[in-house]
């Protein structure tokens, strides 16, 4: 807004004159810049003038300087041009051509000026507004000839810029309308359903895509309900897939190299290779494991079919994309371009052109008289990936194994819906596809690929057995109650045949199958794994289903004709058959919990299909949710998000960076007295959680407290007993140290007795030191490896009672926590992060970047004895940096003041901008310098950060997820009372008060 | 729409001493009108005046001033020009005094009657002139200033065709 007030007023006082002073330093004239010249106004003229001038000045003889002038040089030449202001008075004294001549220039050059202001039109109304009101006339601005001719100039110049967009009708003109929305998906992919969301959704344009963010109405609890009680719709068809064809054994092969059985599953996965189940997995660098990590991924198999080569989906999020494309790209050396595929899309181009050509004949009329019509011709709406380049091949191939990498990314289509009644959603809006053994339009290819199907009778047993199955799933009461990740394969109907008149909720009929076998079947062994299968998986099918689509305008314009308006549309052979995938998501599955929370069905659709399904699932009552509300799925559920939780994936770090600059951004915008002061708040990294920092300062604090029997730290009691506990020595030494219960002695003592063990930690710690050489290099991990996470979540659980704890261990197997146990792992992961889940005890509500402390001894006993105790108080901070600030702003002030001094005496003195910017970012209430410990900076030591936080309307109190250092952990946990594990402290960033919160750990 | 009514007054600096010209400048032209207002109408004149009061555009090489100040003081502000006595820059001060020329509503008007004032000015020269090369030169500049306004005008239109 402003800045176009600006520049028009800058167009507005172009030509106004500047005012003319006298050149201020004494001697030879300097050009010009003494001068204040208009900055953007005719300089051709100006410098003219000053030529003139100068000419002028300098032509005249010294006499002058004699008679008048004797003290100086500098005021004789000055006054040269005296005569030039009162011509006739000074006159007699000097000679008059030269008196004359700058006298009438000086005149000349200012008529010159003023004419130019004067001419110039100085409002913003049009010629015709400006006109006396007795020379108006009716429609001048639509006829030009009514103006006087010599506004008519102006005035078409005013009139062309009018015309220059389209009315409003022709801009909203169906072939207009497409071209212009092609236009604008060539930056930003769109998705399918991108225009009803533009509608309902705050769009944001993130990774490349047009996304919605969250719905402009208030929706935020009726979505958490629409999840628990009902089913909430996301379209998730931004997510990429990768698709990799090749033999088995060499892909499962190569693709060990890229993921840990450490971490769960593999690709290897029995239940997953054979395509039965979906698998979810973290990629890593091929063998960096665990360092480089590339991000989560999920995956399908496509089931065997008796072919030697298979098919793999790999589904990311696309902020992952490019590290992961290239990864598999390097690891299976696909490093040219399939060539087959590059002719594909030039063909669809032709047939594109020949839909648009049938499409031109029909509204011919409109289209010769429209100007550009001829150059109208290509418009279609772009389905799939609008920014691809249509000559590039989006896949690439090995010479060597033949393995196929292919970029499938917006080919197929991506719903999700989440929630207990979203298999009755499904059920509702897909009817199975009916049998067809006839062509209907020999002409088209509508079909044909499904009457070819249906030729053949196993192939219809099948399809009769998936649709059977389907059915079956409205008897489920919850998606959850599916093995997770189960695949369905199907083809169905249009799904807009069957539309109902109003919107209504979909609900479930549990009396219909109550008493049914076949449900209860369905619940003990999941669907069988050849119902798994879907054509979708064939591309050519897919093109065809894509291209075969039957216009919306065609449908309703069948739906007019019937007899009974109103009733069924019955399509008959024409009605379209779209494979499809049903996938199952298992909702929560970790913690003990809410299990099965969120869970849901995830189907995959050919592209082109978008909308088709999209509004009868609007019409089934689901809610629809953004970004965010995917977020908020993930955090009631406690797992990380991609790429938000991962910051030690590039991604993450990416998205870090930018979370950082728009918070600070945001907090720059406040006036300085309303910003809070991190300084004094003891916040050291309000914006970012540095994990390089934190891991390293603790990785620093327990290799001191190994060195050093008494380290200087603010819990030098703690620190103490812990610097026993890592000197691996004595078994004694131990024993004492230890605070742990006499059973955990009796442990203890077993296994010090075995003096194997000891020797294999020693090895350990040597393996370490080698290691820690060649870890200095990467900055932290993650922990991901399931069976170290299963024991830290052990160690976690506070136990009232002893039995319950010891019976909770035993049920998971674990070891009952001691050195001898954790060592290793501390050696072997020394700066590694734990993903943990905690939920405040009483009082308080978790925010972004919150940080997680280890309470003090005296905050515990405080908490056990004071049930209204909600936290102790980090003493105030004194900000170090305020005066330095002060200082900077008063040199500021004060240059500023100089500044403005040497412009008044001195025009031409340039400010010095060097030593102003160079403390530009010094801000009051920020940590300026390189920060400090960050572990021991405030009274409690810091554990970790918070990356998400808010009230769960899940659990009723406020949660937060995020990550600790696996060395502070543990070192916390070894420390604390049994009844008192898992005890933390939160701490917002801009507050003092510590709230106290359960840790957990979920695998 | 309501807006401030201001008066301009287009005033010419008369000094016998041609160092004056240096003294021409903002500062120092708002600075020695203020001080005459002062003097003549006090403090309850110069707050008057002082409202919006600025000098809007002058030229030391003709000697042009002109100022701003509200409608309804500038009765205030033009009874204390003719006080004005010397105009005083970087210690320097030069004697001079301040003749009305024109008083309008808009910038605009007053641009207008400077071109006419100046004109007015040349021609005037023009006739009494005493030698061939005087008239020469004065009919040179006559004929600059007039071309120059259609130059200018032509490079206005191409300005506008520029970014568009």
């Amino acid at each position: 807004m402003s800045g176009a007030r600006e520049k028009k007023r800058a167009k507005k006082m172009r030509n106004q004159p500047a005012s003319v002073t006298l050149p201020a330093e004494p001697g030879p004239f300097p050009g010009g810049g003494s001068r204040a010249c208009p900055p953007s106004g005719d300089v051709r003229s100006e410098q003219q003038y000053q030529q003139q001038k100068f000419s002028n000045q300098s032509s005249g003889p010294s006499y002058r300087k004699d008679q008048y002038f004797p003290k100086g040089q500098n005021r004789g030449e000055r006054g040269r041009g005296r005569g030039g202001w009162q011509g006739g008075r000074v006159s007699e004294e000097m000679p008059k051509y030269i008196t004359v001549s700058t006298f009438a220039q000086a005149r000349a050059a200012e008529i010159n000026a003023m004419l130019k202001a004067v001419a110039q039109k100085s409002s913003n109304s049009l010629v015709f507004q400006t006109l006396p009101r007795h020379m108006r006339r009716r429609a001048m601005s639509h006829n030009i000839k009514r103006l006087p001719r010599r506004l008519q100039e102006i005035a078409r110049k005013e009139k062309k810029e009018q015309s220059k967009t389209k009315c409003r009708k022709a801009r909203r003109r169906h072939i207009n309308l497409v071209a212009e929305f092609n236009r604008r998906q060539r930056k930003n992919i769109w998705l399918e359903t991108h225009i009803w969301h533009a509608k309902r959704f705050h769009m944001v344009k993130k990774w490349g895509y047009c996304l919605g963010d969250s719905p402009t109405e208030k929706s935020y609890r009726a979505c958490y309900r629409a999840m628990t009680k009902h089913c909430l719709l996301q379209d998730l068809s931004y997510y990429c897939c990768l698709e990799l064809t090749g033999k088995e054994n060499e892909l499962l092969k190569q693709l060990a190299r890229i993921c840990s059985i450490d971490t769960g599953l593999t690709f290897e996965e029995a239940c997953c290779l054979s395509g039965r189940f979906e698998g979810s997995l973290n990629l890593y660098r091929a063998d960096r494991y665990p360092e480089d990590m590339l991000g989560p991924i999920t995956f399908i198999w496509k089931p065997r079919d008796g072919s030697e080569n298979r098919q793999l989906w790999i589904w990311m999020h696309p902020a992952l994309k490019q590290d992961m494309l290239r990864e598999l790209k390097a690891v299976f050396q696909c490093s040219e371009p399939e060539e087959i595929y590059i002719p594909e899309p030039i063909t669809t181009t032709i047939q594109e052109e020949k839909q648009v050509d049938v499409v031109l004949s029909l509204g011919k009329k409109r289209k010769k008289e429209d100007k550009e019509g001829e150059k109208a011709v290509p418009v279609k709406k772009i389905i799939g990936d609008g920014t691809r380049d249509p000559f590039q091949s989006y896949s690439w191939i090995s010479q060597t194994t033949g393995i196929v990498i292919s970029d499938r990314t917006m080919e197929i289509l991506r719903y999700r819906l989440i929630g207990p009644l979203s298999h009755s959603v499904l059920t509702e809006t897909l009817k199975a596809a009916s049998l067809q053994t006839e062509v209907a339009d020999s002409e088209t290819e509508l079909n044909n690929w499904w009457v070819e199907n249906c030729k053949d009778s196993e192939k219809v047993s099948l399809h009769q057995r998936q649709s059977a199955i389907f059915e079956l799933l409205e008897g489920m009461s919850s998606p959850s109650e599916m093995p997770p990740g189960t695949i369905l394969g199907l083809t169905v109907g249009d799904p807009r045949v069957n539309l109902p008149k109003k919107k209504t909720k979909a609900m479930p009929d549990f009396e219909k199958y109550q008493d049914n076998d076949k449900v209860r079947q369905l619940y003990l062994e999941g669907v069988p794994v050849d119902c798994a299968h879907s054509f979708i998986w064939d591309q050519d099918i897919c093109k065809n289903v894509t291209e075969n689509k039957i216009s919306e305008q065609d449908l309703n314009h069948m739906r007019a004709q019937l007899l009974v308006p109103g009733s069924h549309l019955d399509l008959g052979p024409c009605e379209s058959k779209i494979p499809i995938l049903l996938v199952q998501q298992p909702g929560k599955m970790a913690g003990e919990d809410r299990p099965g929370w969120g869970s849901g069905w995830d189907i995959y659709l050919p592209k082109g299909w978008g909308m088709a399904f999209w509004i009868p699932f609007i019409y089934r009552g689901v809610r629809v949710g953004g970004l965010q509300e995917a977020l908020k799925h993930s955090e009631y559920q406690r797992t990380p998000h991609a790429p938000n939780d991962f910051p030690d994936c590039q991604a993450g770090m990416q998205f870090a960076k930018e979370l950082e600059t728009s918070l600070l951004e945001k907090f720059k915008r406040r006036p300085p007295a309303k910003r809070a002061n991190y300084v004094k708040l003891g916040t050291l990294s309000p914006f970012v959680c540095p994990w390089g920092q934190l891991t390293k300062n603790w990785e620093g604090r327990m290799k001191a407290s190994g060195e050093f029997v008494h380290p200087s730290s603010p819990h030098p009691e703690l620190c103490a007993t812990e610097g026993h506990s890592f000197c691996d020595s004595k078994a004694e030494v131990v024993k004492e140290a230890s605070p742990e219960t006499g059973e955990v002695e009796e442990t203890m003592e077993i296994i010090s007795s075995e003096g194997v063990l000891k020797t294999e930690d020693v090895i350990g710690a040597q393996e370490f030191g080698e290691r820690d050489e060649t870890m200095t290099t990467s900055d932290f991990i993650v922990l991901r490896s399931e069976k170290l996470l299963m024991q830290l979540s052990a160690w976690c659980y506070p136990t009232a009672g002893k039995d319950r704890r010891l019976r909770l261990i035993s049920r998971l197997g674990q070891k009952e926590m001691t050195e001898d146990v954790f060592l290793p792992i501390l050696m072997s992961y020394p700066r590694a992060l734990v993903w943990v889940n905690l939920s405040l005890l009483r009082k308080g509500n978790p925010e972004l970047h919150a940080m997680i402390c280890i309470p003090a001894e005296d905050d515990l006993v405080h908490l056990s004895k004071d049930k209204l105790f909600c936290g102790p108080q980090e003493p105030k901070h004194r900000d170090i940096f305020k005066h330095k600030v002060q200082k900077l702003k008063e040199e500021k002030k004060k240059k500023k003041k100089d500044n403005t001094k040497a412009l008044e005496s001195d025009p031409p003195s340039v400010p010095d901008k060097k030593t102003t910017e160079e403390h530009e970012d010094l801000i009051l209430g920020l940590w300026s310098d390189a920060l400090p410990d960050i572990t021991s900076h405030c009274s409690r030591t810091l554990l970790g950060y918070v990356t998400r936080g808010d009230f769960s309307l899940a659990a009723g109190c406020g949660e937060a997820l995020g990550f600790v250092s696996l060395t502070g952990l543990l070192y916390m946990l070894y420390n604390q009372p049994a009844d008192k594990k898992g005890l933390v402290l939160l701490r917002t960033p801009a507050s003092l008060q510590y709230r106290f919160a359960r840790l957990n750990i979920e695998v | 729409m309501v807006r401030f009514k201001n008066r301009y007054v287009l005033c010419e600096v008369v000094s016998e001493d041609p160092r004056c010209r240096q003294c021409i400048e903002d500062r120092a032209v708002g600075l020695a009108v203020r001080d005459a207002v002062g003097r003549v109408h006090g403090d309850y004149g110069l707050a008057c005046c002082s409202i919006s009061f600025t000098v809007k555009y002058l030229n030391a090489y003709t000697g042009t001033v002109l100022l701003r100040c509200r409608k309804d003081s500038y009765r205030l502000l033009c009874s204390a020009l003719p006080f004005v006595r010397q105009l005083e820059s970087r210690n320097q001060r030069y004697p001079c005094s301040l003749n009305t020329l024109h008083v309008g509503g808009t910038i605009r008007t007053c641009q207008k009657f400077l071109i006419q004032y100046n004109r007015r000015q040349l021609l005037m020269l023009l006739q009494n002139c005493t030698n061939e090369e005087e008239r020469r030169c004065i009919q040179k500049s006559l004929l600059s200033c007039s071309l120059t306004e259609e130059h200018s005008q032509s490079g206005d239109e191409e300005d506008d065709d520029g970014p568009e």
